[in-house]
């Protein structure tokens, strides 16, 4: 998830820390918790499967550009940057089978997406 | 608690409310309290009270002010204007009171209006099962009061004084732009959703505005308050507001990510209904080709948005948790809903 999941929690912690102080007036309080409550359920929500998904999703792209390779790194900073550098080349590969009139390429890349969205989809999800 | 704390707003704010109400003596705020949600202002009410006529008087007020880094990054004086073109018209806003663009007063620009009481806004508790039965009541206010932004003039309503006036043949390429802008800017990571959406609407580009009208730019579910009956009190957040066609504000209502999952327009009514309660209140046509185009735009321009919050946090120019939320929250969902309006689900 973006913003990364690791600096969403310190800022979390630093705001709870500050929302502890006697002179916070109920109502900012209220609305600081709440919405970190929401924040720390969608943290919990997609902890264990983060790695998983990312290792899994880099294979798919690999396979899909023809790219050899391997997640070696499984640091969660390591492999989203690795996704990030294979979603940048999946626009070029999109681009260019819509400029060949690829339809068999645009739909592959296609599903591949989709295939994206369910990886991330989230339990509160509005699509 | 109440009474023991003075938020450090109030002697600011009160300070310069006197400067705004010569006629006004012993004049003091209380009970300001900021009002979670507001993403791209920061939101207060608060209670104003005065002597006056050897009277002594109290009014509830809202203040809006701009945040360190937004979500999005608007003039406060178009918002102001907007909701003052429409003061006393079919469409209900709040009376604005006092802009002031300068940060000497409260360190940010702001605005004071009034607050429009004993109303809901949140889409959670419209349909959280209290108002089913008045839902198809709120449709019908939600997209008639929608109708009559769309067919207001915004010549007559001065608004170009603000505004920019596009041609009606470049209100879409405009507004493209701009939200295509955004995005090369704030983006934190590959979005090829979006830019496959962008390039669709670039190459199948809509006919030109049957009109030149005021567009809310953020009309939907959550944006308005209503009443147990189904009424519509007030439109709010039209920080987005501008001149374009009338067509993008109905597409933004219906990008699907404002079905709040219940496959129904702005989770009320089917899009047929919607469209032709508005049709009928603007007098305008909804071209199925054309609004198609306006629904996709919507969903780039929504994922503009949520990337712009991500990007403000991801920065610290904004580090609060009703940053990060939206781009948790919707940035896979309006991939979904993107892939859903292009056919792709």
């Amino acid at each position: 998830m973006t913003p990364e999941v690791p600096s969403v929690l310190f800022e979390l912690s630093q705001l709870l820390m500050r929302n502890a102080a006697p002179d916070v007036p109920d109502g900012e309080r209220a609305s600081a918790l709440g919405l970190s409550a929401m924040l720390l359920g969608l943290a919990a929500e997609t902890w264990d499967g983060a790695a998983h998904n990312l290792v899994v999703e880099n294979r798919a792209l690999r396979e899909l550009l023809d790219l050899a390779g391997e997640d070696g790194d499984l640091h969660l900073a390591a492999l989203k940057a690795e996704n990030d550098r294979l979603r940048a080349r999946l626009i070029a590969a999109q681009v260019a089978a819509e400029a060949a009139g690829d339809v068999a390429r645009q739909d592959a890349i296609w599903a591949e997406l989709l295939a994206s969205t369910e990886r991330r989809r989230i339990s509160v999800s509005l699509v | 608690m109440d009474g023991e704390v003075t938020h450090p707003l109030e002697p600011q704010l009160a300070a310069y409310i006197a400067t705004r109400m010569p006629g006004a003596a012993e004049i003091a705020i209380d009970s300001l309290e900021r009002i979670s949600g507001g993403a791209s202002r920061e939101t207060y009410r608060f209670r104003l009270i005065w002597r006056e006529d050897g009277r002594t008087r109290e009014r509830k007020l809202i203040l809006r002010r701009d945040p360190p880094a937004s979500l999005i990054d608007t003039e406060r004086r178009v918002e102001f204007e907007a909701y003052r073109a429409f003061a006393g018209s079919a469409v209900p806003v709040p009376e604005m009171l006092w802009l002031e663009e300068g940060s000497e007063a409260l360190g940010h620009p702001f605005f004071i209006a009034e607050e429009l009481t004993g109303f809901q806004a949140a889409p959670q508790m419209l349909f959280a099962g209290g108002y089913e039965a008045v839902l198809q009541i709120v449709a019908e206010r939600k997209w008639t009061i929608l109708g009559e932004i769309a067919r207001a003039d915004p010549i007559a309503l001065r608004l170009d004084k603000w505004m920019p006036t596009p041609t009606l043949d470049g209100c879409w390429s405009r507004e493209l732009a701009h939200w295509e802008g955004i995005l090369d800017r704030d983006e934190a990571e590959p979005l090829p959703i979006a830019r496959a959406a962008i390039r669709w609407l670039k190459a199948n580009p809509p006919p030109p505005a049957q009109k030149l009208s005021v567009v809310h730019g953020d009309y939907r579910t959550g944006n308005f308050l209503y009443d147990q009956a189904g009424d519509i009190h007030g439109v709010l957040d039209w920080e987005m507001a501008h001149l374009g066609d009338p067509l993008e504000d109905l597409g933004w209502g219906f990008n699907p990510v404002w079905q709040f999952g219940r496959g129904l327009e702005g989770g009320l009514v089917p899009r047929a209904q919607a469209t032709a309660i508005w049709e009928r209140a603007s007098g305008l046509k909804a071209d199925p080709a054309a609004l198609h185009w306006w629904i996709l735009f919507n969903c780039v321009k929504g994922q503009a948005i949520w990337v712009g919050s991500a990007r403000a946090f991801i920065d610290g120019g904004n580090r609060e948790p009703i940053m990060i939320y939206p781009a948790w929250w919707l940035l896979n969902a309006q991939d979904r809903a993107i892939l859903k309006v292009m056919g792709r689900p």
